[in-house]
């Protein structure tokens, strides 16, 4: 039995305009994505210390209730536990495909969003360490923007990709990405008629990456080569976030006007 | 590099195993290396792409679809297996002093086994904890657990998606067949004094057929063949090139004998005759005769 969902359940953030970066406005996308699909309504509340509230230090984090549970992965599960889940008409192969899937955009596409933001010096200058201390004072907002940075790289650094060039990791997103194209094909979504959790996450970072300007199209011209991943952003866009949120529709349209500069 | 030589081993490359015992000798330090004449190729997915471009590719026959499958597959293995994985060999202390530790240490030599095993060790606990580790889990036991428990699952998830089935796509090996052998042979095989990854492995009998498939079929080791350390595959395939070597010397020693009798002949030659065994035999009573 579906337990009751709470009407104040609340999305946390960092603020949308000025701070947020990319990987993280992907992550809260996927999440409310998903919770659309659920059909569990959500505010999304904005606040500068969005991680640091987190239980994790990631974002998104909800509220439901008087739980806090924050990343994609945990949230499925507390949405499962509550009664709520789009994945269980597939069997048991299926939800291993999907897991694989899921651990595939994590691995890759978030990793070089990571990457892109943090370790690509350019990007680093002139988006990341503006935006990411923006609400707090000098010389709060550069130790803060250092000690992230410096966390990150050292991640990179045990895995791997502290070697690479930003031409490799652009080439690891573009198999990313046309192993997500042969995988979806023609179907509206994964796994045919209905959305599940890998639809809302795939759906999170592509679409960020279509319509978050950078200092470079790169990144973005790599998803726009796959036709069909661009048509699976668009009807779930179209499908679950249009007419929903009234906060968020002034970053639809800018969201809008953004594609609208890239057709 | 026990995935790269099942992919070998499944494509048919050419592929010579130099045990190296030496790994601040490969050019950049990591393992395993791929030389091939004047190209040294050393990350994982990198030698595959060369392999492939070589023609060897064990991919051939999947559809772009399974071709899709396997990268996600590989990336549910880096992300869930891998973290165990290391930790079972580099990590577990047991399990690493007395397997781990003393296995590798005898394949390097001195100063250098004092040092590597360790650097190793750090790193794989270091690459643990920065990818793992993190609130909410704040201690190391902790940390444990989940991996522990996202390998199990992984486990589980590998064996329904095997099933029945000899291999992930049909009948022929591919790609993603290498790479899980490569994971999970290791741990299969060797005998660890602390083995909760390894007794979850056993109750997935599919799995198990499956590592014991790839062994006998391509390396020609027996289901028993247990040794005390990991990589086996290596030690396999150096077992199969000693016994090539084998052979053929005997078939040297074998007309060795016969060129006794003139000791002008040195050992070097017998390389030249080896190659053309067939035509030059004919010659050697006409050198024998002085």
């Amino acid at each position: 039995a579906a337990e009751p969902w709470p009407e104040n359940a609340a999305l946390y953030q960092q603020l949308k305009e000025e701070q947020i970066l990319l990987s993280d406005n992907a992550s809260s996308l996927a999440v409310q994505a998903f919770l659309q699909m659920c059909n569990l309504p959500v505010r999304v509340v904005c606040r500068a210390n969005a991680e640091y509230m987190s239980p994790s230090g990631k974002v998104p984090f909800i509220h439901v209730g008087n739980q806090v549970v924050s990343e994609l992965g945990p949230i499925v599960q507390f949405v499962k536990a509550k009664g709520h889940s789009l994945s269980d008409g597939l069997d048991e192969v299926q939800k291993a495909e999907m897991k694989a899937y899921m651990e595939l955009v994590n691995n890759m596409l978030l990793t070089a969003e990571l990457y892109l933001q943090w370790c690509d010096d350019v990007t680093v200058e002139e988006i990341t360490h503006p935006r990411y201390g923006s609400p707090y004072p000098w010389p709060l907002n550069r130790i803060l923007s250092y000690q992230k940075q410096w966390e990150i790289r050292r991640k990179m650094k045990a895995i791997g990709w502290a070697g690479k060039s930003l031409e490799q990791v652009l080439e690891d997103v573009d198999q990313c990405c046309q192993a997500l194209s042969q995988r979806l094909g023609t179907q509206p979504y994964f796994f045919n008629k209905h959305p599940t959790e890998l639809d809302a996450l795939v759906f999170g970072h592509l679409f960020t990456i279509l319509t978050t300007q950078l200092t470079s199209d790169e990144l973005c011209e790599k998803v726009k080569n796959y036709s069909n991943l661009i048509a699976f952003c668009r009807c779930i866009e179209q499908q679950y976030f249009e007419g929903h949120d009234k906060d968020s529709s002034s970053s639809a349209t800018s969201r809008a006007a953004k594609r609208s500069l890239l057709r | 590099s026990a995935t790269f030589q099942a992919y070998a081993k499944f494509t048919g490359a050419p592929l010579t195993v130099n045990a190296i015992n030496k790994s601040w000798k490969a050019p950049k330090g990591e393992v395993p290396v791929l030389i091939s004449e004047d190209a040294v190729i050393s990350q994982p997915a990198k030698i595959l792409n060369f392999l492939r471009k070589q023609k060897y590719n064990a991919d051939y026959e999947l559809s772009a679809k399974q071709g899709a499958d396997t990268l996600a597959y590989i990336a549910l293995l880096e992300e869930k297996l891998l973290p165990a994985l290391l930790h079972t060999f580099w990590v577990e202390a047991e399990n690493y002093c007395s397997v781990t530790k003393p296995w590798f240490a005898s394949r390097i030599p001195f100063p250098l086994s004092l040092y590597l095993p360790g650097r190793m060790s750090r790193e794989a606990l270091n690459r643990i904890l920065l990818t793992r580790g993190g609130p909410p889990l704040y201690s190391l036991t902790e940390v444990e657990a989940q991996i522990y428990r996202d390998a199990k699952e992984c486990l589980n998830l590998l064996s329904k998606r095997l099933g029945t089935s000899q291999f992930f796509f049909g009948n022929t090996p591919s790609t993603l067949d290498a790479f899980v052998f490569g994971f999970l042979a290791p741990l299969y095989k060797v005998c660890f004094p602390r083995v909760q990854l390894q007794e979850h492995l056993k109750q997935l009998p599919n799995l198990c057929r499956f590592c014991d498939d790839i062994l006998s079929f391509y390396f020609r080791l027996g289901v028993s063949g247990h040794s005390p350390a990991g990589q086996d595959s290596v030690d396999a395939n150096l077992q199969k090139l000693t016994q090539l070597v084998n052979k053929e010397s005997n078939l040297i020693e074998k007309m060795d004998d016969n060129l006794r009798k003139s000791p002008q002949h040195p050992p070097r030659k017998l390389t030249t005759l080896k190659l053309a065994a067939g035509g030059e035999e004919s010659n050697l009573p006409s050198r024998l005769s002085p």
